[in-house]
């Protein structure tokens, strides 16, 4: 059915009542089946992987990472702008989406914001393990340690970790405070004595008075108003550890729009990912429609427009500047050893995603799935083109270099996503991975006598 | 306060015209009551709360303070251990913006969290006042406090607006 604007509501046959919108929701926390825990099983499996290998490179030496001159920053820092990226658009439909009030984000910013909090969580692993030696990571920190020396407030690395740490801190509490009206109503019909226990404390006592709930939604969008800034300052910071050098290839001042841009294009393909399975799994078709996925699409392809300009307006940049160095850069990049990683991104984030200009295939779910998996991996190869092809071809060709993947490093990027698989696989099973109370705002409230009927 | 009375009048209704024209008849006769709902909306905040909510304050002082403090931060470490960079400032402002920015910020929600505690009363341990499950599912609740001989008046207020059930319980 065609709906028009408000997409979940009581215009759908049957309409979408409070009372289905808590049942079908909280049926999804139901004890899990042999599937879930077959999935939960895989994820453990690739995160031991991942952990084996990590401490195999602390024992052995950070050698085995496959890092050598001229390739200082390899596949961990892929890894980590890659995550950061996909923890972009959690808050940019669960802010920026409800400060627009654009109606397609309920039901799907929960698990959008889920998968912010644990993408930050598996990015900043990245850092660390890039360090070598772990352990000193907490001289990134401004702390007063016994030798007074404080870190250089000039550096973009440590820019990065005041923008990373907070948009962590600010996404985790936004996230926690979404949730607190959702856990009551699944407190509310806890049966067993751990998940009683479980959401009794989480929900901190919350009751929905009238008086609760003007602060909260007052705080709600001061929080929205608060993670909106940091949706556009995070990946910009992200993008000055590269723009701030004089690298050819990464020194560019198109970087801050360009890179938030490209995390916002990933992370909507993130969710489209995990979103499609989800609904099918769980039979939330009433829920989530194809006004989502036309939405979702829609915001795919405006992204994947501006990646596009962003990749064309570098080889402009590059033409015009007439410098030796990023003229060859830009040469070797779609010619040169690792073309492969170019003609891939090129085809998988600016060709492929124009087929959604075709109204049926924004709606068509098989299609939006592949599609969604091969944006992943056309922004895995930007974040690798960017950083290894830079690298390996800077100024005199005596400097130049080759890489040579390691199996630590590939074992490490697998564990990080079971890292990241696990804490989805268990949020969507103990927590509401839809919002119950949103969506319930979308839906005009059960009236007796006939009012001005709009919903908000 | 509906927890000092001696008895809470609890009603339960479907439809949320009916709970606020109970809510309205409550506030008429200078009742102390809650409405218990399982969403926001506007049509409450009217008819119940119709002022700002203070948590706006909270947060815009948090957020000055964070600002501040990211600032002074950056400013101060780097002038105990100068790091002199060709002929830049030690206190390069331009460079500094990212820890004031970001700071402004993460103050700025922790404050509004705090608020949110402070405010709606939370996190509590305590029964609250005639709270019913079905407040957290599809009915929404008009509790309301009163003495014992009040107890009709209020039940009849309560039935008048259309409650489906209205019950009564011991002090609070």
């Amino acid at each position: 059915m065609e709906q028009k604007h408000n997409e979940i509501s009581r215009e759908q046959d049957p309409p979408v009542t409070y009372a289905e919108v808590n049942d079908t929701v909280l049926r999804m926390m139901e004890p899990p089946g042999t599937g879930w825990f077959l999935l939960l099983f895989t994820c453990l499996f690739l995160l031991a992987i991942g952990a084996a290998s990590w401490f195999y490179q602390m024992w052995s030496g950070f050698g085995e990472s496959g890092k050598s001159h001229p390739i200082g920053w390899g596949t961990y820092i892929t890894n980590f702008v890659f995550w950061v990226g996909i923890a972009h658009s959690g808050t940019l439909i669960s802010a920026v989406l409800y400060l627009f009030r654009a109606h397609f984000r309920q039901p799907i910013y929960r698990l959008a914001e889920a998968m912010t909090v644990f993408a930050v969580m598996t990015a900043g692993l990245f850092p660390i393990i890039h360090l070598g030696r772990p352990w000193y990571a907490l001289w990134l920190m401004p702390y007063p340690n016994e030798r007074a020396l404080w870190p250089n407030f000039r550096s973009p690395l440590l820019w990065d970790v005041f923008a990373v740490s907070t948009y962590f801190t600010i996404s985790a509490t936004f996230f926690f405070v979404g949730l607190i009206p959702d856990i009551a109503a699944a407190r509310d019909r806890a049966t067993t004595k751990f998940r009683k226990l479980l959401y009794g404390v989480t929900s901190l006592g919350w009751r929905g008075s009238h008086v609760q709930w003007k602060h909260y939604s007052a705080a709600y969008l001061i929080f929205a108003a608060f993670a909106t800034p940091l949706v556009v300052s995070v990946h910009s910071v992200v993008s000055w550890d590269f723009a701030m050098s004089i690298v050819p290839g990464w020194h560019a001042t198109i970087f801050p729009p360009y890179f938030v841009a490209g995390a916002i294009f990933s992370g909507v393909a993130m969710v489209v990912t995990l979103i499609i399975p989800l609904r099918k799994a769980f039979g939330l078709e009433r829920l989530i429609t194809p006004f989502h996925f036309d939405a979702m699409s829609k915001l795919i392809l405006v992204t994947s427009g501006v990646v596009s300009y962003s990749y064309i307006t570098e080889f402009y940049t590059a033409w015009f500047s007439n410098n030796t160095f990023e003229r060859f850069q830009f040469w070797f990049r779609p010619f040169g050893e690792f073309w492969v990683a170019f003609w891939g991104m090129t085809f998988c984030n600016c060709i492929f995603p124009q087929l959604l200009w075709i109204k049926k295939l924004r709606v068509n779910i098989p299609f939006l799935f592949i599609l969604s998996i091969f944006i992943n991996i056309g922004m895995w190869l930007e974040r690798f083109n960017i950083i290894f092809q830079s690298l390996t071809r800077e100024f005199i060709p005596a400097a130049w270099g080759g890489y040579n993947f390691s199996w630590v490093e590939v074992g490490i990027t697998v564990g990080a996503f079971g890292w990241f698989g696990m804490w989805m696989t268990l949020f969507i099973k103990y927590f509401p991975s839809v919002a119950i109370t949103e969506i319930k705002e979308v839906i005009p409230p059960p009236m007796r006598r006939p009012s001005h009927g709009h919903s908000h | 306060m509906v927890e000092s009375s001696s008895r809470a009048v609890v009603g339960v209704f479907t439809y949320l015209d009916d709970a606020l024209e109970a809510v309205k008849k409550v506030k008429a006769a200078n009742f102390d009551y809650r409405l218990y709902s399982p969403v926001p909306r506007h049509e409450i905040e009217d008819v119940t709360y119709p002022e700002k909510s203070p948590v706006r304050t909270v947060s815009l002082i948090s957020a000055m303070t964070g600002c501040a403090a990211g600032w002074t931060l950056a400013i101060m470490c780097s002038l105990d251990w100068p790091m002199r960079t060709s002929a830049k400032n030690i206190a390069s402002i331009p460079a500094f913006f990212v820890p004031g920015y970001e700071w402004t910020i993460l103050f700025g929600g922790l404050g509004t969290l705090m608020a949110i505690f402070v405010f709606c009363r939370i996190p509590t341990v305590l029964r609250t006042a005639g709270y019913d499950p079905r407040f957290s599912h599809d009915k929404f609740g008009v509790v309301v406090a009163c003495a014992g001989k009040e107890v009709d008046d209020v039940k009849k207020r309560m039935m008048d607006s259309g409650a489906d059930e209205v019950d009564v319980r011991e002090s609070l």
